[in-house]
């Protein structure tokens, strides 16, 4: 009974008659369809661009806002990547070399400096302790003298 | 490369199913269009798609199905809304005189617009096409068994939302 219900239920359905298909869209349709078979260099260039632009939706369409994100990252990047390069002429310009005063001042600082502390004994510290090989025995020699 | 006549008998024989498929899977006149356009362009330049194929039909249909779903893939979350509101809109049914069927084909169109694409696409090949399961399941590329459950879960929906009516206009026959 229940079955019977559903049948008909079917039929009622699959008796709806669908629209059809615009009579204008045909031309159209054929027309596109006969100019993409044409060996022509736009229609080789737009076949390039349509394979290039469905490689690209493939790749990026299942999360098309995480690889927006990231692309919005590296142009902050990018952006402030260049801002501090444009700002780098004004550093070096802060940090231009001293005028002759201040390094004359300088060495007059250094060199009362060294006066007060004496000349420095650099030599047993920077002095490399040599080592010539010796027989054992003359090694001996030494440790017992 | 196919000549222009074979080009056309193509269109002949399969352009209205093919378009009553993709608005019925869409909703939208305009991407039905462009798919439509998309196939028959596909099949001018790689004729070598359709070598070997013994049934056109169920064939282009697998074509049309997977141009639609990257469709729908394209655009994305944004676009369903579109789509939902165009799904309350758009008809898939040639227009009646009589008032009663008028209204049940609008009662159909929007209870076809509400199942998933999957179902409704399953449910024109099965009413409208007369495909079997195991030519369905060939041409959306799903197991027979998964095309039969889905299509009785969409038949018991549509029931379900257009009973009343359809018991109403059972009795005035």
């Amino acid at each position: 009974m229940m079955n019977d219900e559903m049948e008909q239920f079917e039929r009622r359905l699959s008796r709806q008659p669908l629209r059809k298909v615009p009579g204008e869209w045909r031309g159209e349709i054929l027309a596109a369809a006969t100019v993409g078979t044409r060996p022509a260099s736009n229609a080789v260039r737009s076949g390039f661009l349509s394979t290039l632009n469905h490689q690209l939706s493939t790749i990026f369409w299942p999360h098309p806002k995480a690889w927006a994100g990231l692309a919005a990252v590296w142009i902050f990047i990018f952006a402030v990547n260049f801002s501090m390069r444009d700002k780098s002429p004004v550093i070096s310009e802060k940090f231009s070399p001293p005028s002759p005063e201040v390094v004359a001042e300088l060495k007059q600082q250094q060199r009362m400096f060294a006066e007060l502390i004496g000349p420095r004994d650099i030599y047993d510290a920077d002095r490399s302790k040599s080592y010539a090989p010796r027989p054992r025995s003359e090694r001996v020699e030494i440790l017992t003298a | 490369m196919p000549r222009a006549t074979e080009i056309e008998r193509f269109y002949d024989a399969h352009a209205q199913p093919l378009f009553a498929f993709l608005l019925n899977f869409t909703r939208d006149d305009a991407d039905t269009r462009d798919l439509l356009q998309e196939i028959f362009v596909k099949l001018a330049r790689e004729p070598e798609l359709l070598h070997g194929v013994r049934e056109e039909r169920a064939f282009l249909i697998r074509l049309a199905h997977n141009a639609a779903i990257d469709l729908i893939r394209r655009r994305g979350t944004r676009e369903r809304t579109k789509e939902n509101f165009a799904a309350e809109t758009i008809s898939v049914f040639a227009p009646a005189n009589d008032p009663d069927e008028k209204i049940f084909r609008e009662e159909l169109a929007f209870a076809l617009g509400e199942l998933p694409e999957e179902q409704r696409a399953i449910v024109h090949l099965k009413l409208w096409e007369g495909l079997t399961f195991d030519s369905i399941a060939a041409a959306l590329d799903i197991p027979p068994n998964t095309a039969a459950s889905r299509y009785r879960y969409a038949l018991d929906k549509l029931r379900g939302r257009l009973r009343p009516l359809y018991e109403e206009m059972k009795k005035a026959e």
